[in-house]
């Protein structure tokens, strides 16, 4: 009974005669065409909040730090829990400054600044899912000053560096973002597992060396990858370092003509900007972004992300094995292994590319004019039969596999249809491409009889499919038959009914 | 020929040692001069009760054919079914046979009821012959519903979830009945052992009843002859024309029901219509996009989406299920209803009733199809409900256009109310149910108004 | 009135027709009744599943076994500590065929280098998901038996 009755005073809905004055007053505000300025939906969202949070409210309200009607509708419109609304009712930088009423646009945090053509980094809706606001660093804690100050202070900017060179010079961003981020007894008492070593690294990085010691500020530091007021955690979603954002985070700068103007390659060659097209178009990429693989790696998979750097040419090769750790294993027992250190070759790129890497297709494997094989071996081994005759073998057999698999699998679905038995069928088909891709690995060992030894269950699971097939037409077969025969005996008793009726019909006549 | 109260010589053989022993001469006489009487071309809707019988049997048949190797359960009714259909020899054909002959059973069954309604065979005194017929077409419903649960596939699972919810709508009871008939809150393995029971044993059993209860009455009675025709002049013999020719029209549905079965084991490839195994239900995954019930049920499918969720004060879907039963207990009750026909007159308000009938049904299960939808993956429901009213227009034309060329009396107001309401909701942009009640409204305007002129031509004495 | 001599001949033939026409349909409809009905033996159904004498021989020697159960493949494998186990072998990422690893105690997966450990937890690379459990016995008699279906729980 008791239980009934709290649960009915909780539920009955806040009485807005309780409310402080301003509030009431916001609340009867009304625009220029009469119609009131807060909506049902804000009244209720309203409502919903504890005393405790409106009376925050009211006091805002009441030093005019929150403006008007207009300013509590965009408040409410962040949809906060009460403890969040609490943190922004007391903080004077946030209310002042997405005040429309009091602020420039230069300086307004707004809910939309698309529509306002304003600087993205000043929205407000990102503001509050910022990981900083949530745990507690505000406005205050990187720009200065109090969140009581109820005006501009000298304190505030005051650790940066002036107006006039801050944006120019960005070599100071990285270390100030440090001060917090570096202390590892600091960071413990917000996320004991957060690295604290990404200062350390990205000094060593290419975009740290650019910044902090050639003072190039085009170059990328904290602030161009993890945002500004919008910051969240890697493993989110819509934070810009989320590894399915990653590609268009770098691509942001290095896919710019305009911005990367001017940077060179070891030798001397621009540097391209084609990167992260040619990623997107790649397996990696299809993969992280169409197919939602996250294991599969973005830009930061491979060059990392703090210590970025293009990798060194003998270290390409030990990045891919990361995960294509059998390929790696295949290759380091082959021939190829010894002529590309030689050559001083990085080993899987030159095959396979870096950032346009698609799925290998048996194409590349042959001695015909086109294949890898045949245009590399042409330049560097020549003459030399052995190479050549196992890069033919390796063709002939793959495409005898893949025909052999294209030939089973033509007639699967209609047998489905008919209502046969595939599944032995299907069965040989995934055991073929089980053979399949195990001798298409076995390629990296450029070895012919280990590739065989590998093929030799592709080629019986070919002929096992061969058979089944055939087995399965029999029984088509036997079935359209055996129809044919009921059908045939079914005939005969009607025929023979018919002609006893028109027998009848003529007995009766007589 | 016998003089009178001469002894009838004793039969030899085995008639005679039956005969002795249970007296069937009376019965075999019986049947002997038993006639189906012959009039124009209604010869031919006679035998569909007949085709529907012979359906039923080979369910029954193949149906206990499947229980040796079906086994109910979680790890087993979709896997035996799988053994059944790739394992076992001939299984394939008894499922495929079973599935087929359950479609073509209803489908006739439905023929012959819409027949015997046109004929009005339901007249006196066979009103409970109709009666017994409509609890069959009742029992055949619970039969198809049932049974096709039993493989525990991915779409029998979602179409059961979808079409036991309904259950909730019935006033009073209905939480009660929807946990009663899913053996829980949502469907899950105890659904099923309830539809196995339900399928196998208690179905069958009321059937078989109430089959022979109809049979019984149509042997008893005779089958009626078309109006026209009352008292015919000549009678066919049952035995042995219109048995022959019976069993001759059984064996070429049998033919067609075989050829079905080996060529197109999974059905027609109709949506409603298509018995392919599938995957195995998974009571997590999120539901089917695009599921639809079995064709016999899409216009009660239909018509419960066009209910809102709140109508006159009650819950969207008891109001459709207040209708639905509205509109079943009038076909349940035609035999009374239809006064004319009691009277033997010719009643071609009700030849009109079971045409818009179907023009209302056929529209309905149009709208299930998505016909006219268009590619996206939420059909555009204007666009549906306008290119089905082509469609459904076009039907009623064609039901109108053969019952002027079969002379029949020009009564067409129910088809007309049907057409209306059609194109109301297809063109003319109204709700369903607002089209709905218009029609139904202008339909008891030109009904009163009939009846009233009527009763003037009484009074006036310009009528018997 | 007896029936002349050609309708007698018409009436032979008819009943010839009829009986050939009736016989035939019987036996090409008792013919599948019979073979439908006659049990199988040796196949199971659905349900356990037992390894056949070669895998038996395989998991002995190599301490794995991969074996097809209907469309799915398991891995059955017996750990250091001779505790039989099975799992799916189908990696999750990409679908490619695991393989037991005995000196790590690790399935690993070729493919991308995905790594489980012995109850198929992911223990690093790209795999999104665990692998299935299975329920694994050894018999009395030294057969094996792989229990399949959902159920509750299977391990």
């Amino acid at each position: 009974m008791i239980a009934l009755v709290a649960l009915l005073l909780l539920a009955a809905p806040a009485d807005e005669s309780k409310y402080p004055a301003p509030l009431r007053e916001f609340l009867s505000a009304k625009n220029k065409d009469g119609s009131p300025v807060l909506s049902e939906n804000d009244r209720k969202t309203l409502a919903a909040f504890p005393d405790h949070t409106r009376n925050l409210l009211g006091a805002a309200a009441d030093s005019v730090i929150l403006g008007s009607a207009a300013h509590l509708k965009i408040l409410l419109s962040l949809e906060l829990a009460p403890a969040a609304m609490e943190i922004v009712a007391q903080d004077n930088c946030i209310l002042c400054h997405s005040d429309p009423g009091n602020q420039k646009a230069k300086h307004l945090f707004s809910t939309d600044p698309a529509a306002r053509h304003a600087n993205p980094l000043l929205n407000l809706k990102e503001f509050v899912s910022d990981v900083h606001f949530r745990r507690g660093l505000s406005c205050s804690g990187c720009h200065g000053g109090k969140p009581s100050d109820e005006m501009m202070t000298k304190d505030i900017a005051a650790r940066w560096p002036a107006e006039e060179v801050r944006h120019s010079d960005r070599s100071w961003i990285p270390g100030f973002c440090a001060k917090c981020h570096e202390d590892a007894a600091f960071m413990r008492g917000f996320n004991p597992t957060l690295p604290t070593d990404q200062f350390a690294k990205y000094k060593g990085s290419q975009h740290g060396i650019l910044l902090l010691q050639q003072k190039d500020s085009r170059a990328a530091q904290c602030v161009s990858c993890h945002g500004l007021h919008g910051i969240r955690n890697a493993k989110s979603r819509q934070s810009t370092v989320h590894v399915q954002r990653i590609p268009d985070t770098c691509g942001s700068c290095h896919s710019d003509p305009k911005h990367m103007e001017g940077y060179k390659l070891a030798d001397g060659k621009p540097l391209p900007t084609t990167q992260v097209a040619q990623y997107k178009a790649s397996v990696h990429g299809k993969a992280l972004l169409e197919k939602g693989d996250l294991g599969a790696p973005a830009c930061t998979g491979c060059h990392g992300s703090h210590a970025a750097m293009p990798p060194a040419v003998a270290s390409v090769a030990q990045i891919c094995r990361r995960c294509h750790a059998q390929n790696g294993m295949l290759f380091d027992g082959s021939r190829h292994k010894t002529a590309f250190e030689q050559h001083k070759w990085p080993e899987c790129e030159t095959c396979h590319g870096k950032h346009g890497i698609t799925k290998p297709t048996d194409a590349l494997v042959g001695n015909t004019p086109g294949t890898l094989c045949h245009d590399c071996h042409s330049q560097y081994a020549e003459g030399n039969q052995q190479c050549d005759a196992t890069a033919a073998s390796f063709r002939t057999a793959l495409d005898a596999l893949v025909a052999g698999r294209a030939d089973i699998e033509a007639p699967v679905e209609r047998f489905a249809e008919r209502g046969l038995d595939v599944e032995p069928l299907s069965r040989t088909i995934s055991e073929l491409d089980e053979a399949l891709v195990q001798t298409q690995s076995k390629v990296h060992t450029f070895d012919l009889s280990s590739f065989q030894a590998a093929a030799q269950p592709g080629n019986e699971a070919v002929v096992k499919g061969r058979e089944l097939i055939a087995q399965t037409r029999r029984e088509a077969g036997f079935r359209s038959r055996g129809l044919l025969a009921a059908i045939g005996f079914m005939a005969l008793i009607a025929a023979g009914i018919a002609l006893k009726l028109r027998e009848i019909g003529k007995r009766r006549i007589t | 020929m016998r003089a009178p109260g001469e002894m009838p010589p004793p039969r030899k053989g085995l008639y005679g040692f039956i005969d002795r022993r249970y007296g069937i001469t009376p019965l075999v006489d019986f049947l002997a001069h038993k006639e189906v009487p012959i009039g124009g071309h209604s010869m031919v809707w006679y035998y569909l009760g007949g085709i529907t019988l012979f359906f039923f049997a080979i369910q029954l048949a193949s149906g206990v054919l499947l229980l040796a190797y079906y086994q109910p359960g979680e790890a087993t009714s979709y896997e035996s079914i799988r053994f059944l259909t790739t394992k076992v020899p001939f299984g394939w054909l008894v499922r495929s046979m079973h599935c087929w002959s359950a479609h073509l059973m209803i489908l006739s069954l439905i023929t012959h009821m819409l027949s015997t309604m046109v004929l009005k065979a339901y007249r006196t005194p066979r009103e409970l012959t109709w009666v017994t017929g409509f609890v069959l077409f009742a029992l055949a419903l619970g039969f198809g519903f049932s049974g096709y649960l039993l493989p525990w596939n991915e779409l029998a699972f979602f179409a059961t979830a979808v079409g036991t919810d309904s259950m909730k709508a019935v006033p009073g009871i209905g939480e009660w009945l929807l946990q009663v008939m899913r053996g829980g809150t949502d469907v899950s393995i105890n659904t099923l052992y309830r539809f196995f029971a339900l399928h196998v044993v208690v179905l069958p059993l009321f059937t078989v009843g109430v089959v022979t209860g109809h049979l019984l009455f149509v042997q008893r009675q005779g089958m009626a002859a078309p109006m026209a025709h009352d008292k015919p002049a000549r009678g066919m013999k049952f035995f042995p024309d219109f048995a022959l020719r019976d069993l001759l029209l059984w064996l070429v549905c049998l033919i067609a029901l075989a050829s079905l079965a080996v060529f197109l084991p999974y059905g027609p490839g109709i949506p409603g219509m298509e018995w392919e195994l599938g995957k195995k239900a998974n009571p997590l995954a999120p539901a089917y996009p695009g599921i639809k019930p079995e064709w016999y049920f899409l216009w009660v499918y239909q018509l419960l989406k066009e209910f809102p969720a709140h109508l006159f004060g009650m819950e969207g879907s008891q109001a459709a299920i207040a209708v639905v039963s509205v509109l079943f207990g009038i076909w349940a009750l035609v035999p009374w209803l239809d006064r004319n026909a009691r009277a033997s007159r010719p009643s071609p308000a009700f030849t009109d009733l079971a045409m818009a009938a179907l023009v209302f049904l056929a529209y309905l299960m149009l709208k299930a199809w998505d016909i006219g939808g268009g590619e996206a993956v939420l059909p555009d429901p204007r666009a549906v409900a306008r290119i089905c009213a082509y469609w459904g227009l076009l039907f009623a034309a064609v039901t109108v256009a053969v019952r002027l060329a079969l002379r029949s009396a020009p009564y067409f107001d129910f088809t007309a109310a049907a057409a209306l309401q059609i194109a109301l909701h297809g063109f003319v942009g109204l709700s369903y149910l607002a089209a709905g009640a218009i029609s139904v409204l202008l339909l008891a305007a030109t009904l009163a108004f009939r009846i009233v002129r009527s009763r003037n031509a009484v009074a006036v004495g310009t009528q018997p | 009135m007896p029936p002349s001599g050609e309708a007698m001949k018409r009436r032979s033939v008819l009943d010839l027709l009829l009986g050939v026409g009736v016989l035939g349909f019987l036996g090409s409809v008792l013919y599948p009744v019979l073979r439908y009905l006659k049990p199988l033996g040796a196949q199971t159904q659905n349900g356990p599943i037992k390894l056949a004498g070669e895998e038996l021989a395989k998991l002995d020697k190599e301490h794995s076994v991969i074996v097809r159960a209907g469309a799915t493949r398991i891995v059955v494998f017996e750990d250091s500590a001779q505790r039989l186990r099975a799992l799916s072998a189908r990696c999750t990422h990409e679908g490619c065929t695991v393989q037991y690893v005995p000196g790590d105690s690790v399935i690993w997966c070729a493919c991308h280098n995905g790594r489980f450990d012995l109850d198929g937890r992911v223990v690093s690379g790209p795999p999104p998901r665990p692998l299935d459990k299975f329920s694994c016995t050894r018999e009395a008699d030294g057969a094996v038996v792989i229990q399949l279906g959902r159920g509750p729980e299977a391990a």
